[in-house]
């Protein structure tokens, strides 16, 4: 009986004391520390809600929180000079590009963890593919995620008796039927030099199936995918010369969301969503006329599309404290309410990633009137292939590149204005890309 | 005698050397400076140009001899980005000093609220860049800007298009921009130096049955010939490393009709992260604006 006394005792005392460093750890006093986290979302409406839930999160742990804003252009050359000098900040909410970047400068520390303990599978896999480095390590933790689609005008649809197109063939015949003179637009090509040119083209090389990195290898593959990307290039020039505005050549974001969604001199447009909250913002009897369908393939089969978002990265810390504060805070982060309401913080169809915030956003007043157009993202987003562009196999520099050329808009305007072939844009692009892939 | 005079010699020599080491010393921050802020960064570009450096922190700097040239002078585009440079400076510089000696001319006759009207002169000199790169944007706009709207009524462009999307209008947009935002500081050089002119020589000139015109050719324009070749000179190193107005109002396009050299370094280092490669462009920039300032020292000198 003793010696069971004893045994048990002993077997307690053994548990306390492999439990203690785990209490220990749970304990961590962080007073005094700091943490310096970085948002290249300066809108005031996203900005607010991040700021808010870092010092909510802050005062809790009893941390200093310094929060700076980045704006979304300089981001890229920012992040690089700032490893360049080791000054990167502790935690960033960042794009795939920026993410991109910090992973190259090895400046990101692997959440593997923090996402087994938030929860695997309440992460879409897609998210976990594109924020997956070349070890095989997730250094983004999934926040909020963007479709591209093809916004467009329902009453007009109705109005002319069109039907959705389901090839690249049946979209032209769509676009060039919405033309009306030069009052309306059918479509845009909108080719601002750096981003813009090459998000409008990326769309159209997914859903072709062509890309500039091999999605199974990660090898740079644009160089063996020429045909097929000279078709799409010359079908990016027939929109632009049948059905999109001859200015659309220098158009940014802003110019083509007020034509579809303020101006209503465009018909359709890709976009990521915020067309919406443009025209709730500035011209809300807009707001009902619009609805989406996914950009159709060549022949009806789509290969991909464009998906993009944010996520949250934590950089490398001196010692355990900072790292284990860093992981605690990010963990924080991510409950259904607090991702949802970053989500709704911007103007429209930002998913959250974290699945179990999903219900709470789908639920929420903010898009009780788009359900049709949460559904058709969703599925596209659970049901598709997507990919961002230079990260079609994981995390790579190229995308940070992609992001930062101007390249594209120097050869996609040049082959729209006359001044090169297909071919030759072609050319300008792979020559630049491939100088870039071989230092990768 | 001879040793009063030795020892004269003596103290003057000490005296000389010691105010030469004083001027020395009070020199010492003005020769740190320019060791730090322009020689060191000057040697630096020139190393950095023969080697493959990165932005990337994780990347290994190699020397790679003169690669970074030969890619430069067989770029398909850098021949067009270094003519783009040359227009974009040439007709900046001519419009500028036109301007400002013509608006400099007229304000440097008496008139009623001089004063006034001069300042007035001076505010687009005082614009920031970006609220006219913002307002050129505005006004430009296929959509909605009031001058494609008039263009585009007088039948001159298409409908819905923009002079910043046609390659060879959006040179001269931002050139004329660039006339309007910079013209005051040649018309400000140029009215203090026309208020130089010896008034006699107007008078002599008028009495010997000279007209406006030839008072103009011969005496105002000979009196100007050092400004004109000062303000030559200075306004083509700042307009030919004038970056921020292309940038914001064009961003180089469209089809890279407005990309001069700054926006292509600006590109190669921050938009590629190819620094080696930036340093490379930057040094042919650098030797353009030298030959320039040898010009001007020359021409200096023959005045002399």
């Amino acid at each position: 009986m003793t010696k069971k006394l004893l045994a048990l005792l002993l077997a307690v005392l053994t548990a306390f004391a492999l439990m203690a460093p785990a209490a220990m750890a749970d304990d961590v006093d962080y007073s005094g520390e700091k943490l310096v986290i970085w948002t290249c979302l300066t809108a005031d409406a996203q900005y607010n809600v991040l700021y808010k839930q870092f010092t909510e999160l802050g005062a809790e742990m009893g941390v200093e929180v310094e929060v700076e804003k980045l704006s979304f252009g300089e981001m890229i050359a920012k992040l690089a000079t700032a490893s360049a000098v080791g000054e990167v900040p502790d935690v960033m909410h960042v794009n795939f590009g920026g993410t991109a970047q910090l992973y190259a400068d090895e400046a990101l520390m692997p959440l593997d963890g923090i996402i087994e303990t938030i929860g695997a599978d309440d992460f879409s896999d897609a998210y976990k593919t594109v924020l997956t480095g070349a070890d095989g390590h997730i250094y983004g933790l999934p926040d909020w995620a963007m479709h591209t689609s093809v916004w467009y005008r329902k009453d007009l649809f109705e109005e002319k008796g069109l039907e959705i197109p389901t090839t690249w063939a049946e979209f032209k015949d769509v676009a060039v039927a919405l033309n009306d003179g030069d009052a309306m637009s059918g479509f845009n090509i909108p080719l601002d030099g750096v981003q813009v040119a090459a998000q409008t083209l990326y769309e159209l090389m997914c859903s072709a199936g062509v890309y500039f990195l091999d999605p199974a290898t990660g090898e740079y593959i644009f160089d063996q995918q020429k045909e097929e990307a000279i078709a799409v290039i010359d079908y990016l020039v027939d929109l632009y010369k049948s059905a999109s505005p001859a200015g659309s050549l220098a158009w940014s974001w802003g110019d083509y969301r007020n034509a579809l969604a303020v101006t209503g001199t465009v018909a359709m447009t890709l976009d990521m969503g915020a067309v919406i909250g443009n025209a709730q913002g500035n011209n809300p009897e807009m707001t009902a006329k619009l609805g989406c369908f996914d950009f159709p393939g060549v022949d009806g089969d789509k290969k991909a599309s464009f998906g993009s978002g944010y996520c949250f990265v934590g950089t490398k810390q001196d010692d355990e404290v900072r790292e284990k504060l860093v992981t605690d805070f990010l963990i924080a982060l991510y409950t259904p309410e607090r991702a949802a309401e970053r989500a709704l913080s911007r103007p429209m169809f930002a998913f959250p990633s974290y699945l179990p915030a999903f219900e709470i956003y789908k639920n929420s007043e903010l898009v009780a009137e788009f359900q049709t157009e949460v559904d058709t993202i969703m599925d596209a987003f659970e049901n598709s292939t997507w990919y961002w562009y230079g990260m079609e196999n994981g995390l790579s520099p190229m995308s940070a590149h992609i992001e930062g050329t101007n390249i594209f808009g120097v050869a996609l305007q040049g082959a729209c204005d006359g001044t090169y072939t297909s071919e030759e844009a072609y050319e300008l692009i792979n020559d630049d890309l491939a100088a870039f892939a071989a230092t990768m | 005698m001879g040793q009063t005079l030795e020892k004269r010699k003596g103290i003057l020599s000490s005296y000389s050397r010691r105010h030469s080491f004083v001027g020395f010393v009070f020199a010492i921050p003005a020769i740190i400076f320019l060791l730090v802020f322009v020689l060191y960064p000057v040697i630096y570009n020139i190393a950095l140009s023969f080697t493959d450096a990165s932005l990337s922190a994780k990347k290994a700097v190699h020397f790679v001899g003169i690669k970074n040239y030969v890619r430069m002078f067989s770029d398909k585009l850098f021949k067009q980005y270094f003519w783009n440079t040359c227009k974009w400076t040439f007709w900046s510089v001519l419009g500028q000093i036109v301007l400002g000696l013509g608006i400099a001319l007229l304000i440097s006759r008496p008139m009623k609220g001089a004063t006034a009207i001069r300042s007035f002169l001076l505010i687009p000199y005082v614009v920031p860049a970006i609220t006219l790169a913002l307002i050129a944007k505005w006004i430009f706009n296929s959509d909605y800007g009031i001058v494609s709207y008039w263009l585009q009524q007088a039948g001159l462009i298409e409908a819905r298009q923009s002079l910043l999307a046609m390659k060879g209008p959006a040179m001269w947009v931002v050139v004329i921009l660039n006339i309007w935002r910079s013209y005051p500081f040649p018309m400000l050089i140029y009215w203090a130096a026309l208020k130089g002119i010896d008034r006699e020589m107007y008078e002599a000139a008028t009495v010997d049955g000279a007209n406006k015109w030839q008072s103009f050719r011969y005496i105002t324009l000979p009196q100007l010939k050092g400004t004109t070749m000062v303000l030559i000179v200075l306004r083509t190193i700042w307009t030919a490393t004038y970056y921020d107005l292309i940038q914001m109002v064009t961003g180089g396009g469209p089809t890279g009709s407005t990309t001069h050299l700054p926006i292509l370094i600006y590109q190669a280092s921050f938009g590629s992260f190819q620094m080696g490669y930036a340093a490379s462009i930057s040094m042919v920039l650098g030797v353009l604006m030298f030959i320039c300032i040898i010009f001007y020292i020359r021409t200096g000198a023959a005045d002399d």
